[in-house]
């Protein structure tokens, strides 16, 4: 019961599509910068939730687009543009797609080891610790007692990552199914 | 996107491009010890230009300053052992005059006239040959006429010694006052972060980038470190103890500090910590404290113008100037019993 | 429903979170190697982790060094004090025992150097 209207939805430019997820990206960003975190800094990062969902939903190319904006938009509307905290984020956010790129581009050569959501995730939170913490290192606090701090924050990441993983999946699994049914919301 | 990407990662990196400093460390043997100078600093060759005229400046002072092996010093003891009016050489004047105010302050504890007892002890040549203290009645002799800095008169640049047994050895005085002289040389260089380290006894300037310099202080009695501290702008850390140098002889231990009252080495101490700001002076006083004893040493302390000092008896009790309290931290535990006494 | 690149990257995970608690919480203070020096000169950089014994000619004579169990010692040396034998072990970064008669100087390096200069 496919209408052609409702198909016009789902094949619409490329950027509309960007546009729209990075928006959802950008409203948990700012909702999510706005509670309250027992360490600065570290936050679940459930705006990487929805990165996940476009990379495994649309390729990697589309996540990079929604990242960036993400991180650009997110922090001109909070006011951290150009900040060190804006810097922070930067780094995670290129390094994670760094990460993701590289197995995404891998796992197309090799489809049988094909990571799904919840690795991606992992992978993701992991490559964007590391690469916040190798930015707060170098720019903001080049102390050797910060390395301590390193296998606790490689730890959140690892639950952060699974959980934002399993989120994502149930994402992934709606927009499939939604897509397959011909609904649209 | 590729560009746009390409300039994030610049971005990011751009950070780690800028030259940063950080310490430059040479060894050099001289003054029969090991010293190590540190310089923090980007730019490499001119600490390495900085280490080589140091060595220099110190081969040549050593050469300078040694009592007994050719050299000035060597030649104007000879000439003050006649007894006739000598000029003082350029080389050693400005060290003679910092040494006898010093020696003058301490009520004569830290008195570099003494070169023939430090030799009756076999203690001016590096322990090479001596395996036993010397004659008690030798001893005894040279006490009964033991010359003082102050049988050394000195008048429009003229010395003269009224004492034929004064024979200047500024022994580890001289160490403390080539670190001065050497942090001078690296100031005039330009270098404001740096430390000389003379056998264990340091000046430490200005910091290593936005942390302080830290000094560990090796524990007198047994390996590792009893304490540490932090020095952020200038400052020298001298330690004077009876570990440095020694021999065994029949179960006792005689060590090469040796009070200029009684012809033996210095007991009551077996290390005394200064804080102070110029080397020297924080030489000389580690030296005559450790003389001094615990009966006398606060008062020699304060006539000599330190506030923070840290003295430990060879029972291992520790006692402590108020002012060094806030400075010291311990790094054994338990903490030691610490007695901070009155200043 | 898990794939296989899942459990790669969580066994990458794995893998990686122990041995970052390892290297970064473990005991940092001790060096991975020792600078043999003969008046000031480097004469030979030999890993703590190797046991053996070490002769190195002073300007006295023969001064023999130990390492065994990433930790350094000297065991004879041809000087009149033997202080360099009265300290013992050695194997923090930073740590420097020497031979002043027979300019034999060892120092640990590598470790985290907790200190920039130790005063005695």
């Amino acid at each position: 019961m496919s209408e052609p209207g409702y198909r016009q939805i789902l094949t619409q430019p490329r950027d509309h599509r960007i546009a729209w997820w990075a928006a959802l990206a950008i409203t948990i960003h700012i909702v999510e910068s706005a509670l309250p975190s027992p360490i600065p800094g570290l936050k679940l990062g459930l705006a990487n939730v929805v990165v996940i969902a476009v990379l495994i939903l649309y390729g990697w190319r589309d996540a990079l687009w929604v990242a960036l904006l993400r991180v650009l938009v997110g922090s001109l509307l909070i006011g951290t543009f150009l900040t060190p905290t804006f810097i922070l984020s930067l780094t995670g956010a290129v390094a994670s797609m760094l990460a993701l790129g590289v197995t995404y581009y891998f796992s197309r050569m090799l489809p049988n080891w094909a990571p799904g959501a919840l690795g991606y995730s992992v992978l993701a939170a992991q490559a964007h610790m590391l690469g916040q913490f190798t930015a707060a290192y170098l720019l903001l606090i080049p102390h050797p007692a910060l390395f301590k701090l390193l296998p606790v924050l490689m730890t959140a990441a690892l639950v952060f990552g699974v959980i934002s993983g399993m989120i994502a999946a149930a994402m992934i699994d709606k927009v499939e199914k939604r897509a397959h049914s011909g609904t649209s919301g | 996107m590729r560009c746009l990407l390409l300039l994030i990662v610049v971005v990011a990196l751009s950070g780690c491009d800028r030259p940063s400093a950080h310490s430059h460390k040479q060894q050099m043997y001289v003054f029969g010890t090991l010293v190590e100078v540190i310089i923090w600093t980007e730019d490499e060759a001119a600490a390495t230009e900085a280490m080589s005229q140091l060595s220099a400046q110190f081969q040549h002072q050593h050469q300078q300053w040694h009592p007994w092996e050719a050299g000035e010093l060597h030649t104007f003891n000879q000439q003050l052992t006649t007894g006739k009016p000598t000029p003082t050489p350029d080389s050693i004047a400005p060290l003679l005059q910092r040494a006898i105010e010093l020696s003058v302050a301490s009520d004569g504890l830290f008195d570099p006239s003494l070169g023939q007892l430090v030799k009756l002890w076999g203690f001016s040549d590096n322990l090479v040959n001596v395996t036993q203290p010397p004659d008690a009645t030798q001893l005894a002799n040279f006490i009964k006429q033991a010359p003082h800095i102050t049988d050394l008169e000195i008048n429009n640049g003229l010395a003269q010694s009224h004492n034929p047994r004064l024979y200047l050895d500024f022994g580890g005085f001289a160490k403390g006052y080539a670190v001065d002289r050497a942090i001078e040389t690296l100031r005039q260089m330009g270098f404001d972060n740096a430390i000389v380290n003379a056998g264990g006894d340091l000046r430490a300037i200005g910091s290593k980038g936005e942390w302080p310099w830290r000094i560990g202080i090796r524990n007198p009695r047994g390996e590792g470190l009893i304490a540490s501290l932090q020095i952020s702008r200038d400052e020298s850390v001298f330690t004077s103890g009876d570990y440095e140098r020694f021999y065994d002889y029949q179960g006792k231990r005689y060590h090469h500090i040796i009070d200029p009252r009684n012809g033996y080495p210095a007991e009551g101490f077996s290390s005394v910590t200064i804080l102070h700001h110029d080397a020297a002076t924080a030489d000389a006083a580690a030296t005559a404290l450790l003389v001094a004893g615990p009966e006398q040493w606060r008062e020699v302390a304060k006539k000599m113008g330190l506030s923070q000092v840290m003295v430990i008896t060879p029972r291992g009790k520790i006692s402590m100037s108020p002012a060094m309290v806030k400075r010291i931290r311990f790094e054994v535990s338990p903490e030691p019993n610490i007695n901070v006494v009155d200043w | 429903m898990l794939r296989r690149g899942d459990y790669l990257i969580f066994l990458a995970t794995l893998l990686l979170l122990p041995w970052l608690y390892f290297t970064l919480w473990g005991d940092q203070r001790a060096g991975e190697y020792a600078q043999i020096l003969v008046g000031g000169d480097q004469q030979a950089l030999v890993s703590l982790h190797q046991p053996q014994t070490i002769e190195v000619a002073g300007a006295l004579g023969l001064s023999i060094l130990e390492i065994l169990d990433g930790k350094i010692r000297f065991i004879t040396s041809a000087c009149q004090g033997k202080q360099c034998i009265h300290r013992g072990w050695i194997n923090l970064g930073g740590e420097v025992v020497s031979c002043l008669p027979n300019q034999v100087s060892i120092a640990i390096l590598g470790g985290e150097q907790r200190f920039d200069a130790i005063n005695f």
